[in-house]
């Protein structure tokens, strides 16, 4: 089931008999529309980002970016404001995604290893969650008046710290390893947590990679949590910086200018919106097929 | 299992302890929070000392006038995006299934899954640039509206076309994700069928419209009764994203997140927020459930549980 996707890529399902069929034709021009509808709104920002101030505010944007400028990205990296946003960013991408990995592999693995009186009561206890939440009060309550986390990056990871979805992707795939391989390590005198960290988990390197590249893009694109938990400006994440400039254009004034110049408000507005995307971007031609993997998994597991 | 093994077993248990703890703290700690939309909360003598106030939160909001819109934008939303989006994966995947060549396959199923990892912060700044422009007016889409002669629309005071604009977010954000489903789902069709259908001479329109679209029914069914269960749940990230506070819209776009949030941080009404919270979730779970419930009936091998 894991490798239907890659095979539906490759495989070709009737031979056609020569010509091309309208109704092939058809797919063929709804795909490629598809496809530009998705790709315009990166080119325009990405576009507007090197465009000249000036130019987006009176002839607004446009497809190519004339005349060319790259002032809002030389603003963005001098400035303390969202070098602190880019640090905040990667430092709850980073540690989040490490914590949220190790959280979910290990509670996955010990409802994987169908232990009696502990395995499927612990499913269910990580299944209700998903059915039934105390909401945003709350949460609030909790992280403001009895954890006291406001204004630290812990208030944006912890929240979201264990996705009961992720933990049945997780699931299902330790039950894909041969339980012979772990059979034989039993025999061979290893320990249960010997087996966990020295074959099951160096063998199920495919899904941590799909397990953990899904909470790197969840908690690299968080805002909310970091807008309900932080006042901080300068700890806020690039999202929130973001959100920011959308609301609210006085707070440009928190970024550096040059003397007597005017921020480019529109044009950084755009250039944050590219760099904000930028490592997902990056990442993602490496990225795509374990996400694949991972929601045909988890689609098919429900 | 043998005795050693059990033993051994119940040492192995000690890997879930971090995600339980992480659990019982933010999970299902805040349940009991859920007293305060009982309670008149007062913050300096927090959730167990402030005193009950019966149902006097729910009357609140229910007499509010707020609560019949929201509750409306709710439901009309979800249903607009789930039928939306799962429509447009079911498309998208017969589509797919047509095109033969190998490296505009991959290429197109890249570039449609990419818009499911942008954050909605981004995707409110693209709706921005694409529907009004740095100046206020403009924006992309009015310049093709006078390009062709017609009136242009100052989008973001208009609350009428905003549930279109929405669900256009939905597809474009989920069309390419939901279409990975259902192409899993195409794979798994038996080759025969097409075969036999070969050979009665149907086109490949016939094959995708009398063979495909049915035998994707169940899995369609599935995506379908669980949207079903989360109609209730708005999505507040996205949809806080693109409106915000900008009250000129919230008479189509407000749902019961987004209003929960907004009373939360500009009113500060715990008790009120938290019993609308309250009904949500009690709301959320009934749906859910009976969506379980069914979706059991209907295919026991894609049970949740």
């Amino acid at each position: 089931m894991t490798s239907s996707l890659a095979k539906a890529a490759t495989r070709t399902k009737v031979r056609r008999p020569g010509g091309l069929e309208p109704f092939t034709l058809i797919s063929i021009v709804g795909v490629a529309l598809f496809m530009i509808a998705c790709l315009i709104p990166f080119w325009v920002i990405i576009s507007g980002s090197f465009t000249d101030e000036q130019t987006l505010a009176v002839k607004g944007y446009s497809l190519l970016p004339q005349p060319f400028s790259v002032a809002a990205y030389k603003l963005i990296f001098t400035g303390p404001t969202l070098v602190s946003a880019y640090v905040a960013s990667v430092f709850i991408t980073l540690v989040g995604t490490a914590l949220a990995l190790s959280f979910t592999s290990g509670l996955s693995w010990v409802i994987a290893r169908r232990l009696p009186y502990v395995s499927r009561p612990l499913a269910i206890f990580a299944y209700i969650p998903m059915l039934f939440s105390g909401g945003l009060v709350p949460l609030y309550l909790l992280v403001t008046q009895y954890l006291k986390l406001q204004n630290s990056y812990f208030a944006v990871i912890l929240p979201l710290l264990v996705a009961p979805f992720l933990v049945f992707i997780q699931v299902s795939a330790f039950r894909q390893l041969p339980e012979e391989i772990l059979d034989s390590a039993r025999v061979d005198g290893a320990g249960e947590l010997a087996i966990f960290f020295r074959i099951g988990l160096p063998l199920s390197k495919p899904i941590l990679a799909v397990v953990g590249l899904f909470y790197a893009v969840h908690y690299w694109n968080e805002w909310f949590t970091a807008l309900l938990f932080m006042s901080d400006v300068h700890k806020y994440p690039l999202p929130l910086l973001l959100q920011n400039l959308i609301s609210n254009v006085s707070f440009s004034q928190m970024l550096p200018t040059a003397a007597q110049q005017t921020t480019p408000v529109y044009q950084l507005r755009l250039a944050l919106t590219v760099v904000t995307i930028g490592p997902i971007l990056l990442a993602y031609p490496f990225a795509q097929r374990y996400f694949v993997k991972g929601i045909t998994l988890g689609a098919t597991k429900g | 299992m043998t005795n050693r093994t059990v033993r051994s077993g119940l040492w192995l248990a000690v890997l879930a302890v971090p995600a339980v703890v992480f659990f019982l703290v933010f999970s299902y700690a805040p349940l009991a929070g859920l007293v305060v939309a009982f309670k008149e909360f007062d913050i300096s003598k927090g959730i167990f000392g402030s005193p009950w106030n019966g149902l006097a939160n729910f009357r609140y909001f229910f007499s509010s006038g707020d609560a019949q819109r929201i509750l409306l934008n709710t439901i009309v939303l979800n249903v607009l995006f789930l039928a939306a989006t799962l429509a447009a994966g079911v498309t998208l995947a017969i589509m797919l299934n047509e095109i033969r060549g190998r490296f505009f396959k991959r290429a197109a199923q890249s570039t449609i899954f990419f818009p499911y990892f942008v954050s909605p912060v981004v995707i409110a700044i693209m709706l921005q640039v694409l529907l009004s422009g740095p100046n206020g007016s403009g924006g992309v889409v009015n310049d093709a509206l006078t390009g062709f002669g017609l009136p242009t629309v100052d989008w973001y005071t208009e609350p009428g076309p905003w549930p279109w604009i929405l669900t256009f977010v939905k597809v474009w954000q989920l069309g390419g994700y939901m279409s990975v489903i259902f192409l899993a789902a195409i794979t798994s069709i038996p080759e025969d069928v097409y075969e036999a259908g070969q050979i009665d001479g149907a086109s490949r329109a016939q094959m995708a419209l009398r063979i495909t679209l049915p035998l994707l029914k169940p899995t369609a069914a599935v995506l379908l009764v669980l949207g079903v269960g989360r109609i209730f749940y708005g999505d507040l990230g996205t949809i806080y994203a693109i409106v915000g506070d900008n009250g000129t819209l919230f008479p189509t776009t407000d749902v019961i997140d987004t209003y929960v949030f907004r009373s939360l941080r500009q009113i500060g009404d715990f008790g009120t927020t938290a019993a609308i919270g309250l009904f949500q979730s009690v709301v959320g779970f009934v749906l859910v459930s009976a969506a379980v419930l069914i979706q059991r009936r209907y295919s026991k091998e894609t049970s949740l549980l």
